[in-house]
């Protein structure tokens, strides 16, 4: 059962003396919840920060190229001095382990602890908003929000390396070359996996923002798994329960610049964060469909 | 103004409120609120008086559905809480301990917000809803500004706009004056009157009896989770003992004191030109009557009722003992 | 929680019974394909005998697939950490991916996958490329002039199975295979296992189980595709843990079909680092001899000594110039005896390769402290140094021997 048939299920047909609820309340609550992610100055500082970091790079990249020190650093850095559109991919591997997290974790964690906290959340319910809805419609404004961040990333990384590298043909890892408009089209399915990959970080801090009215808390906790499922993700004693890690399959990412992409691969990933979804977000439907609101 | 339960004939019908057994026991074991049968008439200003932490805010979560009781059942506007959440919901207005809105958003905003959110609502009015609320509370001029820059009272009175957002059946305040100043108060008090004329149910708590006094025709007293009485105030006061005061002048002192205890009236005292004694169940039009008829200056009479607030704390206490 | 909910559809416990649900159909939906694919099949059985001429009358057929490796050797922890990137010394421990492709005949390609790295291998007829994405270095390997007439007499043979895979740096099911099949008509017993699936096909299984106790090797499992008799998986039981192979290689995935022409034409990419490699060809007079009957020509290479037989066999090199090879002086490399020719067995000249010293000479190798490493692996005994693994003991002496074999190491320091 989808959260939409069950926001269906619990909405009883209106009486007659309700006004009908115009069309589109739906459509009302959500852009009402984009607007206050989206225009949230600590979020847009978050946005703004991320958009810095291959600007950044790249600047760094572009200063020290041809210097002593140009060498090493994370993957794909040595490409980008002679392929701007690596300093998307660099952009974004480098953002993977911590930014991302940090970032996403802030944003889902607040969801409904920061509303339960400021006490808003009450008079949301009290208008009433059904609860199931709420959750769908906070839970669509931070999938909102972690596409805007890889896209601020993806962006920023796209326009820094197109001014300072160019853009040519691309280099896969299996070593055969294609055109730079493959290459874009490959880099524009990275994007698209490495935001799908997050949905599932933030079904968990979705969850972890009902179970608290600390928002602090659950940004907090669901940071810390992101890091904790890298750690675990490199104890080889634990290999029989890395496929199933949230992290363990992000880096995946790296079979889009392969000669022959396995979409097995992809999918695979897609399936693993498509099942933290499915599990935590019906975890985080469950406790604020029957939570007392005492705060 | 007709909402679900608004009753064909008058007041007789279904109260606005009614709760049956309502308890909440927290997962800590403490009972907070206890088995209360809160009845809150059609049409009625409901004072809902208690310390703090005597239970009433619990209580008004639980009416509205916020907290689930342990126990017990509630009835909002003849329906059945809290599944009837989503019907009756749109036409109460609630101000649940203290008013809570975004800070970085100027008020106006956080109105519209509220509103977009209401499924029920109607965007087209908005504009102009929001703008008349607004204008009720008198935060007219500083709708712009940022809720955070807000003084305690204009945020209280933001609270009281959300509230009127849209036309009401029932509005539920807890502490609605809580961090005004006297003129704020009296606002207040106008406003409920003003909403209370207009046919809107208004339950409204408050720890400071006085504040609300005056304006309310049905009271409830609650102490540690205890609904103690609930009636009109007149009703409840009764049961108490009044008291006579007579001023006179000064050659006719002895002739009243004499007087007072030919009518039967006990325990006289003189203080100054002023005679105080128990009423008992003399009718005080008696005394005047019997005064002028023995030709004795009458230049005052007073009766005395026990004050709510002596009822108050005789059944909550005194002094800091706060329930929890 | 409470007696009531907050909205009526649902009792809270129903609620949480939510969560439940979709948890147990998560994990069936990830559970049940192996479940599945488990499932034992209904195979028409076979003799031992009869399995082997079916591998052994297999023409080779194109294929792509996935191959995962894992390693259990118990060898010490690399310091993997300072390597990025996918590189054959992943191989040396814990688990791996190789992506496979193959025309049947003289095409092919393998790549080590990493997270973000690739290192591939790249055959294309007479000539053949390794690539490493980290590094970004080709090596291009040919024939020389002199042997390009040649080639077409050798490709007939390679079509036969018969010649060395040029490119035998990654470990395929079939190489292994056919090294293990050479040994299974000495001091073997061989019988037929039960039948099983290995990347969703039916398949045999030849189980290998050595006569004696003087070997490291508990026992060898080999799944034989049962449409195509393509070996699809081998694992090596070690003596010290007879419950999780020390040892597996198989497919996870494959498919008989003609892999995209694309893969095999391989261009050196601008701006990498390419170094030309020519290879002699082999003497075909070599590989006549595949027979396992003929490992003791072995013996015929200059400094090398073969002692023991069939799973205790101990290969001796002399001559090594262990601190010269560490230092990655190409000199030291093709100075080692046999070097420029081919074992009779690929799989121990696999594993040889792998374990002591190549890193100076496939220039794929990411450049790490290869001395560091060899200090790491090794452990100082009285006649040299000693490197222990599950299935292989390997002692280089302080003279410049090397000795290596599937059996304990006492056996090697008793003959060294």
């Amino acid at each position: 059962m989808s959260l939409a048939d069950l926001a269906a299920a619990e909405r009883p047909g209106a009486p007659a003396e309700t006004p009908a609820p115009p069309r589109g309340a739906f459509g009302r609550l959500l852009r009402s919840e984009l607007r206050l992610v989206l225009g949230r100055r600590r979020n847009l500082v978050l946005l703004v920060g991320l958009a810095l970091v291959p600007v950044l790079l790249g600047t760094v990249l572009f200063v020290t190229r041809d210097t002593a020190i140009s060498a090493g650093g994370p993957p794909f850095v040595d490409r980008v001095t002679g392929n701007g559109l690596f300093l998307v991919l660099t952009a974004l591997v480098a953002c993977l382990p911590l930014l991302l997290p940090l970032v996403i974790g802030i944003v889902s964690g607040d969801a409904v602890a920061g509303e339960a906290q400021a006490g808003t959340l009450r008079y949301l319910l009290l208008l009433p908003v059904p609860r199931t809805r709420l959750l769908a419609a906070k839970a669509l404004a931070v999938l909102v929000f972690a596409a805007c961040t890889v896209l601020a990333i993806a962006l920023s990384g796209l326009v820094t390396g197109a001014a300072y590298f160019g853009i040519g043909d691309v280099t896969l890892l299996s070593g055969d070359t294609v055109s730079a408009a493959e290459g874009l089209a490959r880099t524009a399915g990275i994007v698209a996996y490495v935001g799908l990959s997050l949905t599932g970080l933030v079904a968990l801090g979705l969850f972890f923002s009902t179970l608290t009215e600390v928002p602090v808390a659950a940004m907090a906790a669901t940071v810390v798994v992101a890091i904790v499922s890298g750690v675990l993700d490199a104890l080889p004693q634990l290999s029989a329960i890395h496929g199933a890690l949230l992290t363990h399959h992000w880096l995946d990412v790296g079979e889009l610049l392969r000669t022959q992409i396995d979409l097995g691969v992809l999918g695979q990933g897609l399936a693993v964060q498509g099942a933290w979804v499915a599990i935590f977000g019906a975890l985080a439907w469950s406790r604020f469909t029957t939570a007392d609101v005492s705060s | 103004m007709t909402g679900p339960s608004a009753p064909a004939d008058g007041t007789a019908a279904e109260p606005a409120v009614r709760t049956r057994g309502l308890t909440k026991r927290f997962r800590s074991g403490q009972v907070a609120v206890d088995g209360i049968d809160l009845e809150v008439p059609h049409g009625a200003i409901y004072g809902f008086l208690g310390p703090n932490g005597s239970g009433k805010t619990t209580t008004l979560r639980m009416v509205l559905g916020l907290v689930s009781p342990t126990s017990g059942t509630t009835t909002l506007l003849g329906e059945t809480m809290p599944g009837a959440g989503p019907r009756v919901l749109p036409h109460v207005g609630a101000l649940v301990e203290g008013p809570a809105f975004h800070p970085y958003l100027s008020g106006r905003a956080n109105l519209d917000r509220l509103d977009a959110a209401d499924a029920t609502a109607d965007p087209r009015s908005r504009d102009l809803r929001a703008a008349a609320a607004l204008e009720r509370v008198g935060l007219g001029a500083a709708a712009r500004k940022p809720y955070r820059q807000y003084s305690l009272g204009m945020k209280q009175r933001l609270g009281l706009a959300a509230a009127l957002l849209r036309p009401r059946d029932l509005l539920v305040l807890d502490e609605p004056t809580n961090g005004l100043d006297p003129q704020g108060t009296r606002e207040v008090r106008h406003l409920l009157r003003e909403l209370a004329d207009a046919g809107t149910t208004v339950l409204v708590s408050s720890h400071l009896l006085g504040e609300i006094e005056q304006v309310c025709t049905h009271v409830g007293v609650m102490s540690r989770g205890r609904l103690l009485v609930q009636g009109p105030p007149e009703q409840l006061a009764t049961d108490g003992e009044s008291t006579v005061a007579v001023t006179t002048t000064a050659p006719c002192l002895d002739g009243a004191t004499q007087l007072l205890a030919d009518l039967g009236l006990t325990g006289v005292r003189r203080d100054g030109r002023t005679l105080t004694a128990r009423l008992g169940m003399v009718a005080p039009e008696k005394i005047s009557a019997a005064m002028v008829g023995a030709g004795l200056d009458l230049v005052g009479l007073e009766v005395r009722r026990p004050r709510l607030e002596t009822l108050f704390v005789e059944l909550t206490g005194e002094g800091f003992d706060v329930a929890r | 929680m409470a007696s009531t909910a907050p909205a009526r559809s649902l009792s809270p416990r129903a609620r949480w019974a939510v969560p439940a649900g979709v948890a147990a159909v998560v994990a069936g939906a990830f559970v049940a394909p192996s479940v599945i694919a488990s499932a034992s099949s209904d195979l028409p059985e076979l003799t031992p005998a009869e399995l082997l001429v079916k591998v052994a009358e297999a023409e080779p057929v194109p294929l792509s697939g996935t191959v995962v490796y894992t390693a259990r050797l118990g060898l010490p922890d690399l310091p993997l950490s300072e390597v990025q990137g996918a590189s054959p010394l992943d191989l040396l421990g814990g688990s791996s991916t190789i992506r496979l492709w193959s025309d049947g005949e003289d095409r092919s390609r393998a790549a080590l996958l990493g997270s973000l790295s690739e290192f591939s291998v790249v055959r294309d007829g007479p000539q053949a490329w390794t690539y490493s994405s980290s590094d970004d270095e080709v090596v291009h390997y040919t024939v020389d002039a002199d042997d390009l007439e040649r080639y077409g007499e050798l490709d007939d043979a390679a079509r036969s199975g018969a010649a060395p895979e040029v490119a035998g740096d990654l470990p395929t099911p079939a190489e292994a295979a056919d090294a293990l099949l050479a040994y299974a008509a000495l001091s073997t017993d061989v019988s037929v296992g039960t039948a099983t699936q290995v990347a969703g096909r039916d398949a045999y299984q030849l189980g290998l189980v050595p006569r004696t106790d003087g070997t490291l090797v508990d026992r060898v499992l080999v799944a034989v595709d049962a449409e195509t008799s393509a070996p699809l998986r081998v694992q090596v039981w070690a003596t010290g843990d007879t419950q999780t192979p020390a040892l597996e290689v198989g497919f996870t995935d494959v498919s008989f079909t003609a892999p995209d022409d694309a893969v095999f034409d391989f261009t050196a990419p601008p701006g990498a680092t390419t170094t030309e490699v020519e290879v002699p060809l082999p003497d075909p007079a070599d590989h006549e001899g595949t027979d396992p009957e003929d490992l003791k020509d072995l013996g015929a290479f200059d400094g090398v000594a073969v002692s023991g037989f069939g799973w205790e066999t101990v290969v001796e090199v002399e001559g090594v110039d262990i601190e010269g090879l560490l230092a990655g002086d190409p000199a030291a490399a093709t100075a080692l005896p046999g070097m420029d020719r081919s074992f009779g067995s690929e799989g121990a000249q696999d594993l040889y390769g792998e374990l002591v010293g190549e890193e100076g000479t496939v220039p794929g190798v990411p450049e790490i402290d290869a001395a560091a490493l060899y200090d790491q692996l090794t452990q100082e005994v009285p006649e040299g140094r000693l490197l222990t693994s599950a299935l292989l003991s390997v002692l280089v002496t302080d003279d410049g021997r090397v000795l290596a074999g599937a059996v304990p190491a006492e056996v090697l320091r008793d003959l060294a």
